[in-house]
C-alpha cells in the first residue's frame, strides 16, 4: 500500500470528526466520540508516516497519544456525568447558561 | 483463479478502509446514541486491520485492546447509565448545519487535492516500507518506548494519576438514602447525644431516635 | 540508563510531582474549612522549585544549556525564568485559592493536588525539547484544568463551563497533533533542534506548510486567540474564580512556551510563513477583544475579552523578530501578574454565597476600603496600559519591535484599540470612586492574602525600579534559544 492511501483515508476521518464535532448540535456524547474519531485519523496518519520514514518514534507517539486519549476520555466522560446530574438534558441546544 | 499477494492486499486495503468510513459517517449522523457508539467500536476495528495492513501489529493490537475494550465500554455504560433520549428532528434543517457541512466539504476537497496530485510528483517513492521475516514490531517499538523515550512515559503516568484522581473528584458522591456504616462514628458517639431522659406522664410515651445522616 | 547527575537538571520537576502525590494524601485528612496545611505545602513546594532552579544561576558563572533524557527535557535560561515566574504565579495562585474556596466551605486536598499536576504540566512544556513531551506536558496542563473547572460540581454553569473548555481543548489538541504529524511526515524526526536542520536541507514545502497551519490553529486555539476564542469568555465566567485566576495567569506562559519552541526552535525557517498568520491572530485579537469587552457587565467575562486582546499583543511581539520575541516574553510576564492580581481582587471582595464578578459589585469601593480601591487602580490601569506603570512599557516594547521591523500598519491598528479598550478599563475605575456603595459590608480576608494581593498590585509600581534589568534577561534568554 502507499502512503497516500493512507493519507487519504485519515483526512477523510479527520474531516467527518471536524464536521461531526461542529455540524452536531444534538448529543454531547457524540461530539466526545467525534474527538476519538479525530485522534484516530492523527494516529493513522502518523503510523502511516511512521512507516513510509522506517522510524519508529512515530508510532510510539502514538502510542502516547492511546494514553492521553485514554484518559482524556475518562476525565470527558466524568464532567459529562457530573453535567447531567444537574441538568438532566445531554442536547447541545440546551446546554446554553452561559451566553456566547 | 490465484490472486497475486498485492492486488488481495489492496482488495481488503480497500474493503476496510469502505467500512472505516462508512462506520465513521454513521457515528456523526444516526440518530441513537448507542448506534453511534456500536458504529464506533466498528470504525476501530477497521482501523486496527488497516494498521495491520501495514505491519504496525502492537498498536493494531492495542487499539482493540485499550478502545474497543476499555474506552468504548465506558462509553456504552456511561450511554446506558444516562437513559439519553432519541433525537427528535432532523437536524439537516437549519441553515448553520449547511454552511458547516458546506465548509467541511470544501476542506475535505482541498486535502485530498493535496494529498492525492500535488504530492505524487514531490514524494519520489511513496511505497510503504515493509520488513523482513523475522521482524518483530513490539520490541522495536518497545525499545525505544523504555530507552529513548522514558520521560514521555513518566509523564503519561502522571496524566492516567490526573484521570483518575479527577474521574473520582468529579463523579463520586455520597448518595441520599445510602445506609452507610461509618465506624469512626459509631465508636467516637456520645451517650448523651443519643440519650435523652425525657420525664413524662407514664401513658403517654413515645421517643424518637434520629440517626443523624451527613448529607453532601 | 541514567545516573545521578542525568536527573540534577529535572529536580523541580521531580519535586512538584512528588509534592502533588503528598499533597494528595494529606488532603484525605484535611478539614474542608481549614486546610491550611494543604496551603503551606504548596507553596513551599513552589519556593523550593525555585531555589532548585535558581541554584545553579550564579552571577558571573556561565550557564550552559542542558539537553537530557536522550533529548526529550532541555534546561536553558529561556526555560528556567518561565519557570521561576510560574512558580510565583502559583503562589499567588495558591493564596487566593485558600480564600476563595474557604469561602465556599470547600477545600479539598485534590484541588491543590491538581494545581500542582497543572504547574507540573507546565514546567514539562517549557522544557520540552520533543514534539511528545511538548504534547503530554500540555495535555497534562489540559486535563487538570478541565477537572478544575469543574470542581463545584453542584454549580451548573461551572460543568458547562468545563464541558465547553473540554471540547474545545480536545479540538485544539486535535488540531495540534495533525500538524504535528505533518511536520513529522515532511522531516522524519520528533527532536526540536533536528526538525530545525530538516527543515534546512530540504524544500519539500508542502507537508510543512499544511502542518504549519494546523499547528498554528491549535495553539491559537489553546492561547485563546481570535477567531478561537469562543471558549474563552464561557469558561472565564463559569469556573469557580480560584480557578479563572490560574487558567488565566501561569498556561498562557505554557502556550508562550510552547509557541516559542515549536514556532521559533523548531520552524523558525518557515518564519516568513507564520509571521502572516500570527499577525492576523494578533489583530483580529485585538480588534475582537478589545470592541467585545466594551458591552460587558461581568467583570470575569470583561477580563476574558481583555485576555484576548493582551494575547494579540503577545502574539505581535512575535512578529517583531528576535527583539520581538524578548517583547513578547516580556508582555506576556507582566500580563500574568497583572491578570492573577485583578482576579484576585474579585476573590477578596467575594463572599459567601456571593461572588463579587459584576462591575456593579465594585461601586464605591474607595468608600469602602481606599488601599483596596487604590490597588485595584493600579491593576486596572496597568492592564489598560497608562504609564508610567509596568502595563505601558510592555506595550511599548512589544511597538517599538514590531515598528522597527517595518510593519506600521499593525502598529497602529494595536495602538488604536488599545485606546478604545482603554475606555471599558476606566468604567471600572469610575464606578469604584465616583458612585455610591450598595452595601458596607466589611472586606474580609486573612492577612496573607492581603498581603499577596498588596505585593500583587504594588508590583505594576515596583517592577519599574526593575525595568531595565528585565528586560534585558528577556533579550539575553531568548537570544540563548
Amino acid at each position: 500500500m502507499t502512503l497516500q492511501h493512507y493519507l487519504i483515508v485519515s483526512a477523510i476521518l479527520f474531516v467527518i470528526s471536524m464536521a461531526g464535532i461542529f455540524v452536531n448540535r444534538r448529543n454531547v456524547l457524540v461530539v466526545l466520540m467525534s474527538i476519538e474519531l479525530m485522534l484516530l485519523a492523527v494516529n493513522t496518519n502518523l503510523i502511516a508516516f511512521s512507516k513510509y520514514l522506517d522510524d519508529v518514534q512515530g508510532q510510539v507517539f502514538v502510542f502516547f497519544i492511546l494514553t492521553v486519549a485514554a484518559a482524556e476520555a475518562a476525565i470527558g466522560l466524568a464532567i459529562l456525568v457530573v453535567l447531567f446530574r444537574n441538568k438532566k438534558t445531554l442536547e447541545t441546544k440546551e446546554i446554553n447558561e452561559l451566553e456566547g | 483463479m490465484i490472486i497475486s499477494p498485492e492486488l488481495f492486499q489492496q482488495i481488503i486495503f480497500y474493503v476496510f478502509a469502505t467500512f472505516t468510513i462508512g462506520s465513521a459517517m454513521a457515528v456523526v449522523t444516526v440518530k441513537n446514541t448507542i448506534y453511534s457508539a456500536l458504529f464506533l467500536v466498528l470504525c476501530f476495528f477497521n482501523t486496527a486491520v488497516l494498521w495491520l495492513l501495514i505491519e504496525a501489529e502492537f498498536l493494531a493490537i492495542t487499539l482493540v485492546l485499550v478502545y474497543v475494550g476499555a474506552v468504548m465500554v465506558l462509553f456504552l455504560f456511561v450511554v446506558m447509565m444516562l437513559d439519553v433520549k432519541q433525537a427528535k428532528a432532523s437536524q439537516l434543517k437549519q441553515s448553520y448545519t449547511k454552511a458547516a457541512l458546506l465548509i467541511a466539504a470544501a476542506m475535505l476537497v482541498q486535502l485530498l487535492i493535496l494529498f492525492a496530485y500535488k504530492l505524487s510528483g514531490e514524494i519520489p517513492s511513496n511505497e510503504l516500507v515493509r520488513q523482513e521475516q523475522g521482524y518483530s514490531n513490539v520490541a522495536e517499538v518497545g525499545m525505544t518506548l523504555f530507552t529513548q523515550y522514558v520521560y514521555p512515559f513518566e509523564i503519561a503516568a502522571v496524566i492516567l494519576l490526573v484521570a483518575i484522581v479527577a474521574a473520582i473528584m468529579l463523579t463520586m458522591r455520597k448518595r441520599e438514602g445510602n445506609k452507610q456504616m461509618d465506624a469512626s462514628k459509631q465508636i467516637n458517639i456520645n451517650p448523651a447525644e443519643r440519650l435523652r431522659v425525657v420525664s413524662m406522664k407514664a401513658e403517654k410515651a413515645t421517643t424518637q431516635a434520629q440517626s443523624k445522616e451527613e448529607e453532601s | 540508563m541514567f545516573g545521578w547527575s542525568e536527573l540534577v537538571p529535572a529536580f523541580p520537576e521531580i519535586l512538584v510531582l512528588s509534592m502533588a502525590c503528598v499533597v494528595l494524601l494529606v488532603g484525605l485528612f484535611t478539614d474542608k474549612k481549614k486546610g491550611g496545611f494543604i496551603v503551606f505545602l504548596s507553596v513551599i513546594t513552589m519556593m523550593f522549585a525555585a531555589i532548585l532552579t535558581l541554584k545553579d544561576h550564579v552571577a558571573g558563572v556561565e550557564f550552559t544549556k542542558t539537553v537530557i533524557f536522550n533529548g526529550t527535557f532541555i534546561r536553558d535560561e529561556f526555560g528556567d525564568m518561565l519557570k521561576v515566574v510560574v512558580y510565583l504565579l502559583m503562589i499567588s495562585v495558591f493564596f487566593y485559592a485558600k480564600q476563595y474556596l474557604r469561602q465556599h466551605d470547600n477545600l479539598q486536598g485534590e484541588y491543590f493536588a491538581l494545581l500542582l499536576f497543572a504547574t507540573l504540566g507546565i514546567m514539562v512544556m517549557i522544557s520540552g525539547h520533543n514534539f511528545i513531551a511538548l504534547y503530554l506536558g500540555l495535555e497534562l496542563l489540559a486535563l487538570s484544568s478541565y477537572a478544575l473547572v469543574a470542581y463545584n460540581r453542584n454549580d451548573l454553569n461551572g460543568n458547562e463551563a468545563a464541558m465547553k473548555y473540554f471540547i474545545l481543548g480536545a479540538l485544539a489538541s486535535g488540531m495540534l497533533l495533525y500538524g504535528m504529524s505533518l511536520i513529522y511526515g515532511a522531516v522524519g524526526t520528533l527532536q526540536i533542534n533536528e526538525i530545525s536542520q530538516a527543515i534546512a536541507g530540504q524544500n519539500n514545502d508542502m507537508f510543512l506548510v499544511l502542518g504549519l497551519i494546523f499547528v498554528i490553529v491549535g495553539i491559537g486555539f489553546k492561547l485563546g486567540a481570535a477567531p478561537f476564542h469562543m471558549w474563552v469568555p464561557d469558561v472565564y465566567e463559569g469556573a469557580p474564580t480560584a480557578t479563572t485566576l490560574f487558567i488565566a495567569s501561569a498556561p498562557k506562559i505554557a502556550a508562550f512556551a510552547l509557541a516559542v519552541r515549536i514556532l521559533g526552535q523548531s520552524l523558525d525557517v518557515l518564519m516568513i510563513h507564520w509571521q502572516s498568520m500570527l499577525a492576523t491572530l494578533a489583530i483580529v485579537s485585538i480588534i475582537v477583544g478589545n470592541l467585545f469587552a466594551l458591552q460587558q457587565t461581568n467583570l470575569k467575562r470583561l477580563f476574558a475579552y481583555s485576555t484576548i486582546s493582551h494575547i494579540g499583543f503577545m502574539l505581535l511581539g512575535l512578529v517583531g523578530g528576535a527583539e520581538g520575541i524578548a517583547a513578547s516574553m516580556f508582555y506576556i510576564i507582566v500580563y500574568t501578574i497583572m491578570a492573577v492580581g485583578g482576579f484576585g481582587m474579585i476573590v477578596l471582595l467575594s463572599n459567601k454565597g456571593m461572588e463579587a464578578d459584576q462591575i456593579a459589585d465594585f461601586k464605591g469601593l474607595n468608600q469602602r476600603s481606599g488601599w483596596y480601591a487604590f490597588l485595584m487602580l493600579l491593576l486596572v490601569a496597568s492592564m489598560a496600559g497608562f504609564p508610567p506603570l509596568i502595563g505601558f512599557f510592555s506595550k511599548l516594547y512589544v511597538l517599538k519591535a514590531v515598528i522597527d521591523q517595518g510593519h506600521i500598519i499593525l502598529a497602529a491598528v494595536a495602538v488604536i484599540f488599545a485606546v478604545i479598550g482603554a475606555f471599558y478599563y476606566l468604567k471600572i475605575i469610575k464606578v469604584m470612586y465616583f458612585e455610591e456603595s450598595e452595601t458596607d459590608q466589611a472586606i474580609d480576608a486573612s492577612f496573607d492574602v492581603k498581603t499577596v494581593l498588596s505585593i500583587n498590585a504594588l508590583a505594576q509600581l515596583g517592577l519599574l525600579v526593575l525595568l531595565p534589568v528585565l528586560f534585558q534577561y528577556c533579550i539575553r534568554v531568548t537570544g540563548s534559544l
